[in-house]
């Protein structure tokens, strides 16, 4: 499979159709891989891909990373399933076009949560929640795959992937307060779960402004959930899943359970699943007629 | 130097001891967390009620390292008030309770002399009280590391699994499980005197040795620092390509600076609500695309690979220049965390080959 890859890698940088490949690499120990952004033929032979490759690339493509800056017309990029789902919802967002991108996708049959937790092999103790509800590991929309790629039927509603979404619905307010509570404590604002996420496109974020200041920038209880709140609400009918800000937290805190339960609340609100359709604007930032108005009273 | 032996299976013990002597015990403990099968196992320091569940001596590190109980992720400074046109100003006064950092590894007990390099020494010029008072009535009992993992990479800064700079009592681990206990200053004299009961006679010192050497071989990330400070003194290296092919998948977060243990960067913010409030002092990081922003709308800094380029310098070539300190203790949080596997030891590998190579290479063109 991946000589396949690199192959079509190859060929894209040899006939300028690409003018950089955003892939994995070894990383710098056994258990890790890197992102990394191949411009020369002859460094296809570092590209790979398995289950250690957790990082979902499409953020590179964000524009808040400036990739046009940087002078690539055309970027190829190795996407998962998930992460194709990522790049659809950014051209739904006009974050790019999809001629801007040149998807080369790959089959996966999971990642692992935590580099952590390689063993040199994908298990069921291993694999990360996300992958288990999977229904694109053949991706839906890309421009070469090593292989055949089967229909699958994809209608289905999302599922709550994390127990702890529906453990935590189940406690009273009070109580799920003080859940976050305990959680947040740990927070220290140092924006891995923003940085990381291909979906946060703001050039200057709300937290970062000071005149006025809007958010309290200081990691005390109430900045802290001022942010998490603007974050999740920021995500909102838009966030597709991919699970990075709690991969990424340096602390642990699992802040994409806030995600998970607005994904449900999308989907039961507005039927609107994020990433499946680059034509479909998400509920939240467009006007319908007949949208639902059962939230007022 | 004193020294007596210790049974590990009395540590527990210990911190009981030193909890009922009314003093503030923080140690490593397993974080508790609902049940998820992503879940990974987290060690934290932190204020302990009893000597049950304690992990010291286990794992690896602590998410956390000393430097948030010294200084503090954030706290007000002062209070104000306009009140009748005017401004009024209030000291605040915070509560320094006596505490026991206990079971804290080498690597984040060294750090503590870079923090206060910044924080307190001449070089720095000023005397930061809420970090210095802090400091004063903080102990620190180290324990020698037997190990480390792949991130590790303390000997190659200068440290060892069994340093024991920056500690008060020093523990190592023998085979026999017994701990060697070192009394390394008065504050450690009195910990000891609390912990009386259960210390026996004198160390094994040469069992202690041989301990330490062995931990030393099992820190396999191994990199050559000492060429690095020359090489960043040469500024021609400061537009070297190597700093944005490294640090161009560096996506901007603070996780590196924030989990790292000399990383002393903050901001100061006045939070107001009505007519008074505080103003606080809190963890900033030089990896934020605002840190070095000028009201101009200039930024030196413009590219994430000059921000990068900034912690690595102030790590190996600043703390050294500016506070005379230690800058990195290789205790590879910041490799562990990043996202990104953005790795400070590929730098160090990447400079020390290019400080060793031959003038007459470095400078051929076709040379890569």
């Amino acid at each position: 499979m991946i000589e396949a890859i690199r192959t079509q890698a190859r060929n894209l940088l040899e006939n300028k159709e690409v003018d950089v490949i955003i892939g994995y690499a070894e990383g710098s120990d056994s258990t890790r891989t890197t992102p990394v952004f191949i411009r020369k033929p002859e460094e296809v032979s570092r590209l790979i891909f398995d289950p250690r490759c957790i990082n979902s690339l499409p953020l590179y493509l964000n524009k808040r990373h400036e990739y046009p800056q940087k002078g690539w017309k055309r970027t190829g990029i190795i996407a998962k399933g998930c992460d194709i789902r990522a790049i659809t919802q950014l051209i739904a967002e006009n974050q790019l076009t999809r001629e801007e991108v040149y998807i080369i996708g790959v089959p996966c049959d999971g990642v692992v949560s935590h580099f952590s937790k390689w063993d040199g092999r994908l298990h069921d103790g291993n694999q990360a929640t996300k992958c288990a509800e999977c229904d694109v590991h053949t991706p839906t929309d890309c421009d070469f795959f090593p292989g055949e790629r089967p229909e699958v039927d994809r209608s289905a509603p999302y599922k709550v992937s994390a127990p702890q979404v529906l453990n935590l619905m189940g406690l009273n307010t009070d109580k799920r307060f003080d859940y976050w509570r305990q959680e947040f404590d740990r927070c220290f604002k140092c924006y891995a779960c923003r940085e990381v996420c291909p979906h946060c496109s703001c050039n200057i974020c709300i937290t970062d402004r000071t005149q006025p200041n809007w958010v309290d920038q200081a990691a005390h209880t109430k900045g802290v959930f001022a942010w998490h709140i603007t974050r999740a609400m920021h995500l909102v009918g838009r966030c597709t899943g991919c699970g990075e800000c709690t991969r990424a937290c340096p602390m642990d805190i699992q802040v994409d359970l806030f995600n998970q339960r607005l994904k449900d609340v999308v989907q039961e609100s507005f039927g609107y699943k994020s990433g499946y359709s680059q034509d479909e604007k998400p509920p939240l930032i467009t006007y319908k007629t007949d949208d639902s108005e059962d939230f007022i009273q | 130097m004193k020294t007596a032996t210790l049974q590990k299976s009395d540590i527990g013990k210990c911190l009981d001891l030193l909890i009922q002597s009314q003093k503030r015990v923080i140690a490593p403990q397993l974080r508790p967390r609902l049940d998820s099968p992503d879940a990974i196992d987290v060690l934290m320091l932190t204020p302990l009620e009893n000597g049950d569940n304690h992990q010291v001596g286990q794992g690896i590190l602590p998410l956390n390292g000393v430097k948030e109980f010294l200084f503090v992720k954030h706290e007000p400074i002062l209070a104000f008030e306009n009140k009748d046109n005017k401004v009024h100003i209030k000291e605040v006064h915070h509560k320094y309770p006596e505490t026991i950092i206990f079971g804290v590894r080498p690597c984040d007990a060294a750090s503590i002399a870079s923090q206060n390099a910044v924080f307190s020494s001449d070089n720095a010029g000023y005397n930061d009280q809420f970090f210095t008072k802090r400091l004063e009535n903080t102990t620190i009992v180290t324990y020698s590391c037997t190990t480390g993992d792949q991130s590790c990479f303390c000997t190659s800064v200068g440290l060892e699994p069994d340093s024991d700079r920056g500690s008060d009592l020093h523990l190592t681990e023998l085979p026999d499980n017994t701990l060697h206990v070192e009394i390394k200053t008065p504050a450690g004299e009195r910990v000891a005197n609390i912990l009386a009961p259960l210390l026996q006679g004198e160390g094994d010192q040469a069992a202690r040795d041989t301990a330490g050497k062995e931990a030393h071989k099992n820190v396999s990330r191994i990199r050559n620092s000492h060429l690095i400070k020359a090489w960043l003194d040469d500024q021609s290296n400061f537009d070297d390509e190597m700093w944005e092919r490294l640090g161009e998948k560096c996506i901007g977060c603070g996780a590196c600076t924030f989990m790292c243990p000399t990383c002393h960067c903050f901001d100061i913010v006045d939070e107001t609500r009505g007519s008074k409030g505080y103003r606080i002092k809190f963890w900033d990081s030089c990896q934020f695309d605002h840190f070095t922003l000028h009201s101009s709308g200039h930024n030196p800094r413009d590219k994430q690979y000059k921000r990068y380029r900034n912690r690595f310098t102030c790590k190996f070539k600043i703390y050294q220049d500016k506070f005379n300190a230690q800058g990195c203790v290789g205790c590879g949080r910041c490799i562990r965390d990043c996202p990104v596997n953005l790795d400070i030891t590929e730098y160090m590998k990447e400079v020390d080959l290019k400080a060793s190579l031959p003038n007459a290479l470095r400078q051929d063109p076709d040379f890569e």
